[in-house]
């Protein structure tokens, strides 16, 4: 069976250049040979620290970027040579409040992609009409999308991603700035494309999104992928240790480190939550670490110490961090 | 059936989507006011000076004025939508480029053949210069192929946009160009042969000339050949903007241009 989506070394570098007389010229490799194959309705998680190379390999992927070498196939098409065949058939979402005509109604946004995607006049109404009701705008569709809310933006974006009927879906980070309610309501979008059988691309910093929505992730560090699997099989790769989160209030750094050194100590990382400094410290199967832990934490304000077992996100930062 | 939606129902809802900040409080002073004010000056230090009659600096500032939307609307189609952020989803559609991009001139051509007639209308009143009415059809016509041509060379200047993210401020220099090298106050024959060369080959040129002659009262045989130039010359512009598109849509692919805003 042909792979949705074919992605094979992929690579991409950028050149930047400053300076008005004395021009200087830097070149940065933003994806260093990104592999990896997306079967037919399954639900792929691209997952990354930002700069890592997400948008990128999604940008090569829907034809807006031409790779600096490598190759990648939607459908079967070619995104260097086979451009409207794969334009046809993908659609494509980023997150954020831009990327509207905002001086334009959501119905009016819909109706123009809809011309130009090349949707036939006589569906253009019935199929506008189903995805603003799949996306919840029905009746808010007159208005300009200037008086929209972000939530609102971003329904508006899948729906004008899905207004052919792609087989193919991209979404960059489409939760990025949506208040709780309003991504429930986006996986909730997102599940039902799956639903329909649809194959759908995500990126997304949201470690819970990609363990509830994913059929397989691809963690991408510094332009390569470091990891891929189910979300099941990438929290196993921690899952044979246990994680100390420590609540202090002030830690230093040098605190920071010392806790690094303890043997049987994979990763530490630090979590602001309000006035509260979350040291979230991830260890070896049989490792006790609390005692040196809270030793090293001699002198900072300490408070509640507990253990639970690694998520998602531990075996994430785990394999961004080593 | 699909280009031609995205030419013209495309075009119209893409200039709506673009141009829905050009309110009657925008577009009055800037597009109307302006150009009458333009019209009036150079009229004034004519007369002053000694030199040309009002009908002259009424028609060359007029439709010399037709460059500012024609240019610059043009130019804002592509350099507005990279700045929005638009301009990406756009050229990831499959939509072909040349009627999705054409189809955008056409409101912008009307727009500048309005702001142009409204200035020979209201210039010919205020100043009392008289144009035949028989001469208004034929003058119409040539300030819709003037418009054309200058749309033409805004649809390059929007091409540079793909690459460039400062192209849209060459516009006012261009501007400039064409106020100095067209005609449009000094007549082509009384500039130096190196200006009156290149006024040749820009847009306008030929429309202005062509105007001041159906203004004195000459017959379409006389202009027909200046009005065929100046659509050649309008042609040829809209021609190098749609390769320029073509060339420039690449090279933002390969140089990941539409990125920087």
């Amino acid at each position: 069976m042909t792979a949705a989506v074919e992605a094979r070394d992929l690579r991409r570098t950028f050149t930047t250049r400053s300076g008005a007389l004395r021009r200087t010229r830097k070149e940065v490799e933003a994806v260093k040979g990104v592999s990896f194959e997306i079967a037919p309705g399954e639900l792929f998680g691209l997952l990354g620290p930002n700069g890592a190379g997400k948008t990128t390999t999604i940008k090569m992927l829907i034809t807006l970027l031409i790779p600096s070498s490598g190759s990648a196939h939607v459908l079967g098409h070619d995104v260097v040579t086979d451009l409207r065949e794969v334009r046809r058939r993908i659609g494509y979402v980023f997150g954020g409040d831009r990327g509207l005509y905002e001086r334009l109604s959501g119905l009016d946004n819909l109706r123009y992609f809809s011309e130009l995607y090349g949707v036939a006049p006589r569906e253009q109404k019935k199929r506008i009409g189903e995805l603003l009701e799949l996306v919840g705008l029905t009746g808010r569709e007159g208005e300009r999308v200037e008086g929209y809310s972000r939530g609102m933006r971003q329904r508006l974006h899948i729906a004008r991603g899905l207004l052919h009927d792609p087989d193919v879906f991209f979404l960059d980070e489409p939760s990025i700035g949506i208040d709780p309610v309003g991504a429930r309501e986006l996986r909730a979008t997102i599940a039902g494309l799956r639903d329909q059988g649809k194959t759908v691309l995500l990126t997304t910093h949201y470690m819970f999104e990609a363990d509830e929505l994913c059929d397989r992730i691809a963690v991408i560090r510094s332009g390569e992928i470091v990891a891929e699997g189910t979300p099941t099989q990438l929290k196993g790769l921690v899952s044979a240790g246990r994680v100390l989160e420590v609540e202090t209030y002030g830690i230093s750094d040098d605190a920071v480190e010392a806790v690094r050194g303890i043997g049987g100590v994979r990763t530490v990382v630090v979590e602001d939550r309000g006035q509260v400094q979350v040291l979230v410290v991830s260890c070896e199967s049989g490792a006790e670490v609390t005692q040196p832990a809270l030793a090293r934490l001699d002198g900072t304000r300490v408070g509640r110490v507990s253990h639970r077992d690694p998520t998602l996100e531990d075996a994430y930062v785990e394999l961004v961090t080593r | 059936m699909t280009s031609t939606r995205i030419f013209f129902v495309g075009g119209l809802m893409s200039y709506r989507a673009l141009f829905g900040w050009m309110n009657p409080w925008i577009f009055i002073p800037s597009l109307l006011v302006s150009p009458v004010c333009q019209i009036l000056l150079f009229a004034y230090i004519g007369r002053s000076a000694g030199v040309g009659d009002d009908e002259f600096y009424v028609i060359g500032n007029a439709l010399n004025y037709a460059a500012i939307p024609c240019m610059f609307a043009m130019t804002f189609t592509i350099g507005g939508e990279r700045f929005a952020q638009t301009l990406g989803l756009v050229l990831a559609t499959p939509a072909r480029r040349i009627p999705l991009f054409l189809g955008r001139s056409l409101p912008v051509i009307l727009n500048g053949w309005f702001v142009a007639m409204f200035g020979v209308v209201v210039g010919s009143l205020l100043l009392d210069a008289h144009i035949p009415g028989s001469a208004w059809p034929l003058i119409a016509l040539v300030v819709a192929v003037g418009s054309l041509a200058s749309t033409g060379l805004g649809l390059v200047m929007g091409a540079l946009n793909l690459v460039y993210r400062d192209g849209a401020t060459m516009g006012n220099v261009l501007f400039l160009v064409l106020l100095i090298f067209t005609g449009t106050n000094v007549a082509l024959d009384d500039l130096p042969g190196w200006m009156a060369a290149i006024g040749r080959c820009l847009p306008l040129s030929h429309a202005i000339e062509a105007t001041r002659m159906l203004g004195d009262g000459a017959t379409w045989g006389a202009v027909q050949g200046l009005v065929g130039t100046e659509a050649l010359i309008g042609l040829a512009y809209v021609a190098v903007g749609l390769a320029t598109i073509r060339l420039f849509e690449h090279l933002s692919r390969a140089g990941a241009t539409l990125d920087q805003i």
